[in-house]
């Protein structure tokens, strides 16, 4: 069934659309990401527009958030405190990328810039996962005991608040950093970002688990809201039709995967997910080498 | 069928009034893209006073669509990847254009008459700012071509009954929205005799029009829906599709 995107003005297949959201939803229950960074490359390989891939994007991971973060909030595991910090720090980084990505677009750039950053960044997160997991599963057989939380340089910056809810006394700088780092790829990439804010908050900020899906959580609803309303006023390139065909088969297939994911092991899930999100990576590479089929492209204005 | 009656009609409205050396009319003045819309095609009809075809005048149809302003970019290889580099701006050419004529209108017409009408895609005004290779002004005709958006004699102008011509004017499905000019021209020993100039629109139609002027007239107030609705189908979906 043809339905026509009104933004990326091109007509696709509502089942594909469908099926590709439950295919990233399926695989993001299954290892508990967002799954933005499997769904924008998807859209890229279909041909919907780069602009268009991007924003659409966020403004699906942001639906597809919302209800974890509802679930979260009522089991008390969000660290508002902590979670605004994030936020105003996510806000000026995806002001700053959709300025980026204004500039790039009217240098038509957008589309190699977009790729180099899925290949740079899927590249280095997939590598450390899978070498991280890996360490995990031979430690698991050594049976050595892992460190804990240390001080370092970061616990020596001013302007320190309490964060009773993640039992922390540290300075902002770090948290709006990190922040403004994911809200920065959020705008480019048209990804929550959960898959490095997790790592960061957990390893970086010495958050408690506890607290940290709903807090990352609250942030990417946050951040990937800005980012649509961001790309929509600026750009013009969310497409709802898009989005909401990715949502049905997106939120399905999330709940499918989820059930699926508990049978699996934390290292060997990390592992198998470090491998996909090192093929998607590959995949985009080899756009950018490629050579292409036309030397000439055509663009409006 | 219904090309037969409508040429029928029309010869003999024709021959009621015989003074007019040529008079063309559109089947329709009116395309409308919704969107299950995969392209259509308009029937240019008319007749002529004086006989044309063979040893007689010839017909020649140029349609025109809205001017909208294109970059053409060159590929360039930096560091082994592909990047789009050299640009040209052409500010100002037909999103479409089509000329069609009994026969081609390089052979009926002088060059110079040719750029007065805008018959062919050689005379074609293309000015363009940047990248100065005339590879850009090539590229750009070949890819409006591709796109069956820039058509050139992509099928004569049919004649019947010495005084009457149809030519079909296919549209592909990527016909941007506009008004369209269709000059119907009568050309006899290399000039132009007589002329008729008729007119169409292209809008678009139904809920997809409607999304793409709200996120152009109403960007912010757009942007907040899209938040609002992914949520409500996020956590509406969540309930619907709840496992255990």
């Amino acid at each position: 069934m043809q339905v026509y995107l009104p933004i990326a003005e091109m007509s696709v297949d509502a089942l594909l659309l469908v099926g590709i959201g439950f295919g990233v939803g399926w695989l993001s229950g299954l290892f508990g990401v967002g799954g933005g960074f499997l769904l924008t490359p998807a859209l890229l390989l279909l041909g919907i527009p780069a602009p268009v891939a991007v924003a659409s994007g966020a403004n699906q991971v942001l639906g597809a958030s919302t209800s974890g973060v509802i679930a979260q909030s009522r089991r008390g595991n969000v660290d508002w405190v902590m979670g605004l910090v994030l936020v105003a720090g996510g806000l000026f980084g995806s002001m700053i990328g959709i300025q980026l990505f204004a500039f790039l677009r009217s240098a038509g750039l957008v589309d190699a810039v977009v790729s180099i950053f899925y290949v740079v960044v899927l590249g280095s997160v997939g590598s450390l996962m899978v070498m991280e997991s890996v360490r995990a599963i031979l430690r698991r057989r050594a049976d050595a005991p892992a460190r804990l939380h240390q001080h370092f340089w970061m616990h020596g910056l001013p302007f320190k608040i309490r964060f009773r809810k993640s039992r922390l006394f540290i300075s902002v700088v770090p948290p709006l950093l990190v922040g403004a780092g994911i809200g920065l790829l959020s705008a480019i990439m048209g990804v929550g970002g959960g898959f490095m804010l997790v790592p960061a908050m957990i390893y970086l900020l010495g958050i408690p688990t506890a607290v940290v899906i709903g807090t990352s959580l609250f942030q990417v609803v946050c951040v990937t809201s800005a980012v649509t309303i961001m790309s929509a006023w600026q750009l013009g390139s969310v497409d709802i039709v898009l989005t909401l065909l990715l949502l049905l088969g997106g939120v399905a297939g999330a709940q499918f995967g989820a059930q699926m994911g508990g049978r699996l092991r934390g290292e060997e899930t990390r592992a198998l997910l470090g491998l996909l999100v090192l093929a998607v990576a590959a995949m985009l590479f080899w756009g950018l080498i490629d050579t292409p089929d036309h030397m000439f492209s055509l663009g409006p204005g | 069928m219904r090309l037969v009656l409508m040429l029928l009609l029309w010869a003999s409205a024709a021959l009621a009034q015989p003074e007019a050396p040529l008079v063309a009319r559109l089947s329709q003045d009116r395309v409308e893209v919704s969107t299950t819309f995969d392209g259509a095609s308009i029937l240019v009809f008319g007749s002529t006073a004086q006989p044309i075809g063979p040893g007689g005048a010839e017909i020649l149809i140029v349609t025109t669509g809205p001017q909208q302003p294109f970059t053409v970019r060159r590929r360039v290889r930096v560091l082994g990847m592909w990047f789009n580099g050299p640009s040209a701006r052409f500010a100002a050419v037909p999103a479409f254009y089509s000329v069609a004529g009994t026969l081609p209108a390089w052979r009926l017409l002088p060059e110079a008459l040719r750029s007065q009408y805008h018959l062919g895609l050689d005379v074609l005004p293309m000015a363009s700012t940047g990248a100065r290779a005339p590879q850009f002004r090539a590229a750009l005709l070949s890819l409006k071509q591709e796109a069956g958006l820039w058509q050139e004699d992509s099928a004569p102008v049919e004649i019947g009954a010495n005084r009457l011509f149809h030519s079909r004017l296919p549209l592909p499905a990527t016909i941007p929205a506009g008004e369209y000019t269709v000059r119907v021209l009568l050309v006899e020993s290399r000039r132009v005799v007589a002329e008729q100039v008729q007119r169409f629109v292209v809008e678009r139609v139904g809920t997809a029009a409607t999304i793409a002027d709200v996120s152009r007239g109403q960007p912010l107030l757009y942007g907040v829906i899209c938040v609002a609705l992914a949520a409500l189908a996020g956590w509406l979906g969540s309930i619907v599709f709840r496992r255990s």
